[in-house]
Protein backbone atom coordinates (compact mmCIF):
# COMPACT_ATOMS: atom_id res chain seq x y z
CA UNK A 1 0.00 0.00 0.00
CA UNK A 2 1.15 3.38 -0.57
CA UNK A 3 1.56 5.86 2.26
CA UNK A 4 0.83 8.66 0.46
CA UNK A 5 -1.33 9.59 -2.81
CA UNK A 6 -1.18 12.57 -4.43
CA UNK A 7 -3.53 13.01 -7.37
CA UNK A 8 -4.47 15.46 -10.00
CA UNK A 9 -3.54 18.32 -7.41
CA UNK A 10 -4.53 21.78 -9.26
CA UNK A 11 -4.15 24.99 -7.87
CA UNK A 12 -4.21 28.47 -9.52
CA UNK A 13 -2.55 31.34 -8.45
CA UNK A 14 -2.48 34.65 -10.48
CA UNK A 15 0.86 34.19 -12.20
CA UNK A 16 1.71 30.66 -11.54
CA UNK A 17 -0.21 27.14 -11.93
CA UNK A 18 0.00 23.79 -10.14
CA UNK A 19 -1.40 21.67 -13.00
CA UNK A 20 -2.47 18.02 -12.30
CA UNK A 21 0.24 16.70 -10.05
CA UNK A 22 -0.04 13.26 -9.27
CA UNK A 23 2.58 11.31 -7.55
CA UNK A 24 2.61 7.94 -4.93
CA UNK A 25 5.55 7.70 -1.94
CA UNK A 26 5.97 4.38 -0.46
CA UNK A 27 7.38 3.23 2.79
CA UNK A 28 10.85 3.17 3.15
CA UNK A 29 12.08 4.92 0.22
CA UNK A 30 13.68 8.20 -0.23
CA UNK A 31 11.79 10.59 -3.14
CA UNK A 32 13.63 13.91 -3.80
CA UNK A 33 11.09 16.16 -5.14
CA UNK A 34 13.65 18.28 -7.97
CA UNK A 35 12.77 21.58 -9.41
CA UNK A 36 13.90 24.97 -10.12
CA UNK A 37 12.83 27.61 -7.85
CA UNK A 38 8.98 28.59 -8.38
CA UNK A 39 8.36 25.08 -10.06
CA UNK A 40 5.94 24.19 -7.72
CA UNK A 41 7.41 22.31 -5.02
CA UNK A 42 6.52 24.21 -1.91
CA UNK A 43 3.11 24.82 -3.18
CA UNK A 44 2.98 20.63 -3.35
CA UNK A 45 4.51 19.99 0.15
CA UNK A 46 1.88 22.74 1.54
CA UNK A 47 -1.20 21.10 -0.25
CA UNK A 48 0.00 17.83 1.46
CA UNK A 49 0.30 19.57 4.67
CA UNK A 50 -3.40 20.78 4.34
CA UNK A 51 -1.56 24.50 4.73
CA UNK A 52 -2.61 25.61 1.21
CA UNK A 53 -6.00 24.50 -0.29
CA UNK A 54 -5.62 23.22 -3.84
CA UNK A 55 -8.37 23.69 -6.42
CA UNK A 56 -8.73 20.46 -7.15
CA UNK A 57 -7.08 16.87 -6.79
CA UNK A 58 -7.09 14.15 -3.56
CA UNK A 59 -4.44 13.87 -0.92
CA UNK A 60 -4.62 10.33 1.01
CA UNK A 61 -2.23 9.25 3.56
CA UNK A 62 -2.50 5.55 4.78
CA UNK A 63 -5.40 5.08 2.04
CA UNK A 64 -7.29 7.95 4.22
CA UNK A 65 -8.42 11.27 2.53
CA UNK A 66 -6.90 14.45 4.40
CA UNK A 67 -9.83 16.18 4.14
CA UNK A 68 -11.97 14.34 7.40
CA UNK A 69 -8.81 12.86 8.83
CA UNK A 70 -6.66 15.60 9.16
CA UNK A 71 -5.80 15.19 12.94
CA UNK A 72 -5.33 11.19 12.69
CA UNK A 73 -3.23 11.57 9.75
CA UNK A 74 -0.89 14.10 11.03
CA UNK A 75 -0.04 11.90 13.92
CA UNK A 76 1.40 9.76 12.00
CA UNK A 77 3.77 12.09 9.47
CA UNK A 78 6.29 14.31 10.11
CA UNK A 79 6.94 17.70 8.23
CA UNK A 80 9.65 20.58 8.27
CA UNK A 81 9.05 23.26 6.45
CA UNK A 82 12.41 25.38 4.76
CA UNK A 83 14.08 27.08 7.17
CA UNK A 84 11.33 28.31 9.02
CA UNK A 85 12.26 28.51 12.38
CA UNK A 86 9.23 28.46 15.25
CA UNK A 87 9.57 30.04 18.36
CA UNK A 88 13.01 31.54 17.85
CA UNK A 89 13.45 33.37 21.47
CA UNK A 90 12.09 29.70 23.41
CA UNK A 91 13.82 26.28 24.54
CA UNK A 92 14.57 23.49 22.31
CA UNK A 93 13.03 22.06 25.44
CA UNK A 94 10.04 24.24 26.23
CA UNK A 95 9.17 23.89 22.33
CA UNK A 96 9.82 19.68 23.17
CA UNK A 97 7.46 19.78 25.98
CA UNK A 98 4.92 21.95 24.33
CA UNK A 99 4.79 19.55 21.13
CA UNK A 100 4.48 16.05 22.53
CA UNK A 101 1.40 16.66 24.57
CA UNK A 102 0.05 17.07 21.30
CA UNK A 103 1.22 13.31 19.93
CA UNK A 104 0.13 9.27 20.88
CA UNK A 105 2.99 8.28 20.37
CA UNK A 106 5.85 10.38 21.41
CA UNK A 107 8.57 8.57 23.16
CA UNK A 108 10.91 10.72 25.14
CA UNK A 109 13.65 8.20 25.04
CA UNK A 110 13.86 8.15 21.08
CA UNK A 111 13.63 12.14 21.56
CA UNK A 112 16.40 12.18 24.12
CA UNK A 113 18.34 9.89 21.84
CA UNK A 114 18.10 11.42 18.47
CA UNK A 115 19.10 14.88 20.52
CA UNK A 116 22.22 13.05 21.66
CA UNK A 117 22.67 11.81 18.61
CA UNK A 118 22.03 15.09 16.63
CA UNK A 119 24.20 17.08 18.59
CA UNK A 120 21.56 19.39 20.25
CA UNK A 121 21.40 20.90 23.43
CA UNK A 122 17.59 21.64 24.78
CA UNK A 123 19.19 24.48 26.35
CA UNK A 124 19.34 26.52 22.80
CA UNK A 125 17.07 28.35 21.50
CA UNK A 126 16.12 28.28 17.72
CA UNK A 127 17.99 31.61 16.97
CA UNK A 128 21.32 30.09 18.35
CA UNK A 129 20.82 26.85 15.65
CA UNK A 130 22.73 26.93 12.73
CA UNK A 131 20.17 25.92 9.33
CA UNK A 132 21.20 22.51 9.76
CA UNK A 133 20.85 22.23 13.21
CA UNK A 134 17.29 23.59 12.92
CA UNK A 135 16.49 20.88 10.49
CA UNK A 136 17.27 18.28 12.70
CA UNK A 137 15.41 19.83 15.66
CA UNK A 138 12.42 19.48 13.04
CA UNK A 139 13.46 15.75 12.36
CA UNK A 140 13.76 14.86 16.23
CA UNK A 141 10.45 15.94 16.63
CA UNK A 142 8.90 13.58 13.98
CA UNK A 143 11.26 10.94 14.47
CA UNK A 144 10.22 11.26 18.31
CA UNK A 145 6.24 11.00 17.69
CA UNK A 146 7.42 8.11 14.87
CA UNK A 147 6.48 9.46 11.59
CA UNK A 148 5.72 7.00 9.23
CA UNK A 149 7.29 9.80 6.97
CA UNK A 150 8.78 12.93 6.48
CA UNK A 151 7.69 15.35 4.22
CA UNK A 152 10.65 18.13 4.24
CA UNK A 153 10.91 21.35 2.08
CA UNK A 154 14.37 21.79 0.71
CA UNK A 155 15.44 20.46 4.24
CA UNK A 156 19.14 20.87 2.38
CA UNK A 157 19.29 24.36 1.61
CA UNK A 158 21.39 26.41 2.44
CA UNK A 159 23.83 23.67 4.58
CA UNK A 160 27.42 23.43 4.13
CA UNK A 161 28.32 20.38 2.10
CA UNK A 162 29.32 18.44 5.72
CA UNK A 163 25.81 19.09 6.95
CA UNK A 164 24.28 18.51 3.88
CA UNK A 165 25.71 14.89 3.35
CA UNK A 166 25.02 14.18 7.08
CA UNK A 167 21.39 15.24 7.05
CA UNK A 168 21.63 12.84 3.79
CA UNK A 169 23.24 9.57 5.66
CA UNK A 170 20.48 10.38 8.34
CA UNK A 171 17.86 10.16 5.33
CA UNK A 172 19.23 6.83 4.45
CA UNK A 173 19.27 5.49 7.79
CA UNK A 174 15.54 6.77 8.18
CA UNK A 175 14.74 4.47 5.11
CA UNK A 176 16.49 1.86 6.04
CA UNK A 177 14.43 1.58 9.78
CA UNK A 178 11.18 1.83 7.45
CA UNK A 179 10.25 5.24 7.34
CA UNK A 180 9.38 7.19 3.51
CA UNK A 181 11.26 10.41 3.36
CA UNK A 182 10.45 13.38 1.30
CA UNK A 183 12.16 16.22 0.35
CA UNK A 184 12.11 18.86 -1.82
CA UNK A 185 15.11 20.49 -3.37
CA UNK A 186 16.78 22.24 -6.17
CA UNK A 187 20.62 20.45 -5.50
CA UNK A 188 20.35 17.84 -7.93
CA UNK A 189 23.46 15.90 -6.08
CA UNK A 190 20.98 15.62 -3.50
CA UNK A 191 19.26 13.58 -5.40
CA UNK A 192 22.57 11.43 -6.77
CA UNK A 193 23.75 10.65 -2.77
CA UNK A 194 20.50 9.46 -1.57
CA UNK A 195 17.05 9.30 -3.48
CA UNK A 196 15.44 6.08 -4.40
CA UNK A 197 12.80 7.47 -6.73
CA UNK A 198 13.09 10.99 -8.47
CA UNK A 199 10.21 13.37 -8.97
CA UNK A 200 10.81 16.07 -11.21
CA UNK A 201 8.69 19.15 -11.61
CA UNK A 202 8.69 22.21 -13.79
CA UNK A 203 6.30 25.28 -14.49
CA UNK A 204 3.54 23.70 -12.27
CA UNK A 205 3.73 20.28 -14.01
CA UNK A 206 5.30 16.65 -13.24
CA UNK A 207 7.37 15.62 -15.81
CA UNK A 208 8.61 12.63 -14.35
CA UNK A 209 7.66 10.63 -11.45
CA UNK A 210 10.43 7.66 -11.80
CA UNK A 211 12.91 5.14 -10.19
CA UNK A 212 16.40 6.87 -9.85
CA UNK A 213 18.15 4.26 -12.65
CA UNK A 214 14.56 4.47 -14.65
CA UNK A 215 15.19 8.03 -14.75
CA UNK A 216 18.47 8.14 -15.95
CA UNK A 217 17.96 5.21 -18.85
CA UNK A 218 14.79 7.02 -19.86
CA UNK A 219 15.96 10.59 -19.96
CA UNK A 220 20.18 10.85 -19.48
CA UNK A 221 22.24 10.92 -22.85
CA UNK A 222 25.50 8.92 -23.23
CA UNK A 223 28.14 10.47 -20.50
CA UNK A 224 25.54 12.78 -19.00
CA UNK A 225 25.50 12.75 -14.94
CA UNK A 226 21.98 13.44 -13.71
CA UNK A 227 22.98 16.91 -13.12
CA UNK A 228 23.11 17.76 -16.76
CA UNK A 229 20.60 15.58 -17.47
CA UNK A 230 17.76 17.55 -15.55
CA UNK A 231 19.37 21.06 -16.35
CA UNK A 232 19.30 19.97 -20.11
CA UNK A 233 15.64 18.82 -19.83
CA UNK A 234 15.10 22.51 -17.72
CA UNK A 235 16.27 24.57 -20.70
CA UNK A 236 14.70 22.40 -22.85
CA UNK A 237 11.12 22.94 -20.70
CA UNK A 238 11.97 26.58 -20.80
CA UNK A 239 12.68 26.99 -24.54
CA UNK A 240 9.53 24.82 -25.41
CA UNK B 1 -8.64 21.70 24.47
CA UNK B 2 -6.27 22.14 27.94
CA UNK B 3 -2.87 21.27 25.63
CA UNK B 4 -3.70 24.28 22.80
CA UNK B 5 -4.22 26.60 25.71
CA UNK B 6 -1.19 25.67 27.39
CA UNK B 7 0.41 25.55 23.90
CA UNK B 8 -0.82 29.56 22.95
CA UNK B 9 1.06 30.05 27.16
CA UNK B 10 3.44 28.62 26.67
CA UNK B 11 4.74 29.37 23.09
CA UNK B 12 2.91 32.14 21.62
CA UNK B 13 2.10 34.98 24.71
CA UNK B 14 4.07 37.82 24.61
CA UNK B 15 4.88 38.24 28.48
CA UNK B 16 3.38 42.00 28.09
CA UNK B 17 0.24 40.29 27.76
CA UNK B 18 0.06 38.99 31.65
CA UNK B 19 1.99 42.51 32.74
CA UNK B 20 -1.26 44.43 31.10
CA UNK B 21 -3.36 42.26 32.96
CA UNK B 22 -1.97 44.69 36.15
CA UNK B 23 -3.80 48.06 33.78
CA UNK B 24 -7.48 46.46 36.01
CA UNK B 25 -6.36 48.29 38.93
CA UNK B 26 -6.81 51.39 37.23
CA UNK B 27 -10.61 51.22 37.73
CA UNK B 28 -8.79 52.75 41.15
CA UNK B 29 -7.89 56.26 39.49
CA UNK B 30 -10.17 58.70 40.32
CA UNK B 31 -10.70 61.12 37.79
CA UNK B 32 -9.81 58.55 34.86
CA UNK B 33 -11.33 57.26 31.74
CA UNK B 34 -11.76 54.07 33.75
CA UNK B 35 -12.33 51.96 31.13
CA UNK B 36 -9.36 53.35 29.22
CA UNK B 37 -7.93 49.99 31.02
CA UNK B 38 -9.56 47.49 29.18
CA UNK B 39 -8.19 48.97 25.70
CA UNK B 40 -5.25 48.65 27.59
CA UNK B 41 -5.64 44.91 28.47
CA UNK B 42 -6.68 44.65 24.62
CA UNK B 43 -3.65 46.11 23.61
CA UNK B 44 -1.62 43.54 25.84
CA UNK B 45 -3.47 40.91 24.20
CA UNK B 46 -2.91 42.56 20.64
CA UNK B 47 0.87 41.93 21.55
CA UNK B 48 1.05 37.85 21.54
CA UNK B 49 -1.26 37.65 18.33
CA UNK B 50 2.10 40.30 17.18
CA UNK B 51 4.56 37.90 18.79
CA UNK B 52 3.00 35.11 17.32
CA UNK B 53 3.02 36.27 14.01
CA UNK B 54 6.84 36.75 14.20
CA UNK B 55 7.42 32.98 15.80
CA UNK B 56 5.44 31.51 12.80
CA UNK B 57 3.26 30.09 15.80
CA UNK B 58 -0.08 29.61 13.15
CA UNK B 59 1.55 27.27 10.86
CA UNK B 60 3.68 25.89 13.80
CA UNK B 61 -0.37 25.02 15.35
CA UNK B 62 -1.46 24.45 12.17
CA UNK B 63 0.82 21.59 11.79
CA UNK B 64 0.40 19.90 14.63
CA UNK B 65 -2.45 16.66 14.79
CA UNK B 66 -5.32 19.05 15.66
CA UNK B 67 -8.37 20.74 13.48
CA UNK B 68 -7.58 23.85 12.08
CA UNK B 69 -10.66 24.80 13.88
CA UNK B 70 -8.74 23.97 17.13
CA UNK B 71 -6.12 26.26 16.24
CA UNK B 72 -8.28 28.89 16.27
CA UNK B 73 -9.88 28.12 19.43
CA UNK B 74 -6.36 28.44 21.20
CA UNK B 75 -6.64 31.66 20.49
CA UNK B 76 -10.13 32.46 21.43
CA UNK B 77 -9.39 30.79 24.46
CA UNK B 78 -6.71 31.98 25.77
CA UNK B 79 -7.75 35.71 24.96
CA UNK B 80 -10.87 35.12 27.03
CA UNK B 81 -8.56 33.48 29.80
CA UNK B 82 -6.87 37.37 29.73
CA UNK B 83 -9.88 38.97 29.49
CA UNK B 84 -12.12 37.33 32.77
CA UNK B 85 -8.81 37.51 34.77
CA UNK B 86 -8.82 41.15 34.28
CA UNK B 87 -12.34 41.53 34.45
CA UNK B 88 -12.00 39.60 38.01
CA UNK B 89 -9.39 42.17 39.19
CA UNK B 90 -11.72 45.10 37.88
CA UNK B 91 -14.32 43.36 39.63
CA UNK B 92 -12.40 43.29 42.99
CA UNK B 93 -11.61 46.61 42.37
CA UNK B 94 -15.26 47.73 41.76
CA UNK B 95 -16.57 45.73 44.60
CA UNK B 96 -14.40 48.06 47.18
CA UNK B 97 -15.77 51.38 45.53
CA UNK B 98 -19.22 50.04 45.82
CA UNK B 99 -18.31 49.50 49.73
CA UNK B 100 -15.34 50.69 51.62
CA UNK B 101 -14.20 53.53 49.37
CA UNK B 102 -17.74 54.73 47.96
CA UNK B 103 -17.76 57.66 49.82
CA UNK B 104 -14.43 59.42 49.19
CA UNK B 105 -14.53 62.56 47.67
CA UNK B 106 -11.84 62.06 45.13
CA UNK B 107 -14.14 59.35 43.41
CA UNK B 108 -17.42 61.42 44.62
CA UNK B 109 -16.48 64.36 42.97
CA UNK B 110 -15.44 62.70 39.52
CA UNK B 111 -16.43 64.09 36.03
CA UNK B 112 -15.83 60.96 34.52
CA UNK B 113 -17.73 57.51 34.71
CA UNK B 114 -18.02 56.06 38.10
CA UNK B 115 -16.53 52.48 38.79
CA UNK B 116 -19.69 50.98 39.08
CA UNK B 117 -21.47 48.16 37.94
CA UNK B 118 -22.12 49.67 34.69
CA UNK B 119 -18.70 50.30 34.08
CA UNK B 120 -18.20 46.56 34.41
CA UNK B 121 -21.17 45.97 31.58
CA UNK B 122 -19.04 48.66 29.47
CA UNK B 123 -16.06 46.81 30.25
CA UNK B 124 -17.45 43.26 29.01
CA UNK B 125 -18.94 45.05 25.87
CA UNK B 126 -15.60 46.46 24.95
CA UNK B 127 -13.60 43.10 25.46
CA UNK B 128 -16.34 42.01 23.50
CA UNK B 129 -15.81 44.31 20.75
CA UNK B 130 -12.22 43.56 21.09
CA UNK B 131 -12.95 39.95 20.00
CA UNK B 132 -15.75 41.11 17.43
CA UNK B 133 -13.48 42.79 15.23
CA UNK B 134 -10.12 42.35 16.02
CA UNK B 135 -10.38 38.83 16.52
CA UNK B 136 -12.97 37.83 13.72
CA UNK B 137 -11.21 40.38 11.83
CA UNK B 138 -7.39 38.56 11.77
CA UNK B 139 -8.57 35.24 11.31
CA UNK B 140 -9.31 36.64 7.45
CA UNK B 141 -5.73 36.64 6.72
CA UNK B 142 -3.72 35.46 9.77
CA UNK B 143 -1.29 37.83 9.52
CA UNK B 144 -3.03 41.44 8.82
CA UNK B 145 -3.36 43.80 11.64
CA UNK B 146 -5.86 45.76 9.99
CA UNK B 147 -8.44 44.96 12.37
CA UNK B 148 -6.83 46.28 14.94
CA UNK B 149 -6.67 50.01 13.93
CA UNK B 150 -10.93 49.38 13.15
CA UNK B 151 -11.21 47.56 16.98
CA UNK B 152 -9.28 51.56 18.34
CA UNK B 153 -11.86 53.33 16.19
CA UNK B 154 -14.71 51.78 17.96
CA UNK B 155 -13.33 51.07 21.47
CA UNK B 156 -12.35 55.00 21.73
CA UNK B 157 -15.98 55.63 20.09
CA UNK B 158 -17.97 53.62 22.79
CA UNK B 159 -15.28 54.79 25.73
CA UNK B 160 -16.18 58.50 25.02
CA UNK B 161 -19.57 57.17 25.05
CA UNK B 162 -19.74 55.43 27.86
CA UNK B 163 -17.88 57.70 30.21
CA UNK B 164 -20.18 60.72 28.99
CA UNK B 165 -23.71 58.80 28.90
CA UNK B 166 -24.57 59.93 32.40
CA UNK B 167 -24.74 63.59 31.71
CA UNK B 168 -27.68 62.58 29.07
CA UNK B 169 -30.98 63.56 31.29
CA UNK B 170 -32.47 61.52 32.63
CA UNK B 171 -29.61 58.66 32.34
CA UNK B 172 -27.86 59.65 35.51
CA UNK B 173 -28.49 56.62 37.52
CA UNK B 174 -26.21 54.95 35.05
CA UNK B 175 -23.29 56.40 37.44
CA UNK B 176 -24.94 55.48 40.61
CA UNK B 177 -22.33 55.09 43.47
CA UNK B 178 -22.52 51.80 46.37
CA UNK B 179 -25.35 50.15 45.70
CA UNK B 180 -27.85 52.70 44.66
CA UNK B 181 -30.56 51.65 41.71
CA UNK B 182 -29.35 48.47 41.52
CA UNK B 183 -31.17 46.65 39.70
CA UNK B 184 -30.39 48.79 36.75
CA UNK B 185 -27.09 48.72 36.94
CA UNK B 186 -27.41 44.86 37.43
CA UNK B 187 -29.26 45.04 34.30
CA UNK B 188 -26.74 47.17 32.74
CA UNK B 189 -24.05 44.47 33.61
CA UNK B 190 -26.14 41.66 32.31
CA UNK B 191 -26.68 43.21 28.94
CA UNK B 192 -22.60 43.75 29.26
CA UNK B 193 -22.12 40.30 29.41
CA UNK B 194 -24.58 39.22 26.53
CA UNK B 195 -22.83 40.83 24.53
CA UNK B 196 -19.76 39.78 25.49
CA UNK B 197 -20.73 36.12 24.60
CA UNK B 198 -22.57 37.04 21.72
CA UNK B 199 -19.70 38.93 19.92
CA UNK B 200 -17.72 36.21 21.28
CA UNK B 201 -19.39 33.28 19.94
CA UNK B 202 -20.16 35.21 16.71
CA UNK B 203 -16.52 36.29 15.96
CA UNK B 204 -15.59 32.58 16.66
CA UNK B 205 -17.49 31.11 14.19
CA UNK B 206 -16.94 33.74 11.67
CA UNK B 207 -12.82 32.82 12.31
CA UNK B 208 -13.58 29.31 12.15
CA UNK B 209 -14.54 29.55 8.74
CA UNK B 210 -11.84 32.18 7.45
CA UNK B 211 -9.31 30.36 9.07
CA UNK B 212 -10.29 26.78 7.26
CA UNK B 213 -10.52 29.10 3.53
CA UNK B 214 -6.70 31.18 3.84
CA UNK B 215 -3.52 29.56 2.33
CA UNK B 216 -0.84 29.32 4.82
Amino acid sequence: MDIAEIKNLTKEYPTFRLSDVSFALKKGRITGFIGRNGAGKTTTIKSMLNLVHPDTGEIRYFGMPLAGHEAEIKQRIGYSTGSVSWYPRKKLSTIAAVSKRFYLNWDDDVYQHYMKQFGLDERKTPLELSEGMKVKFTLVLALSHKAEILILDEPTSGLDPFSREELLEIFTMLRDSGTAVFFSTHIVSDLEKCADDILYISHGSIVAAKLKQAFRDAYSQAGETLEDTILRMEKGAAHA
Amino acid sequence: MRDILRKEMTLSASPVTYFFIVFGLMFFLPGYPVLCSVFFVTLGIFKTFQNAREANDLVFSALLPIAKKDVVKGKYLFTCMIELVSFAVMSAVVLLRMTVLKDLAVYRENALMNANLFALGAGLFLFGLFNLIFLGGFFRTAYKFVSFIRYIVAAFAAVIFFEAVHYVPGLGAVNAFGFAHLSLQLGLLIIGALSYLVFTMVSYRYACRSFEKIDL
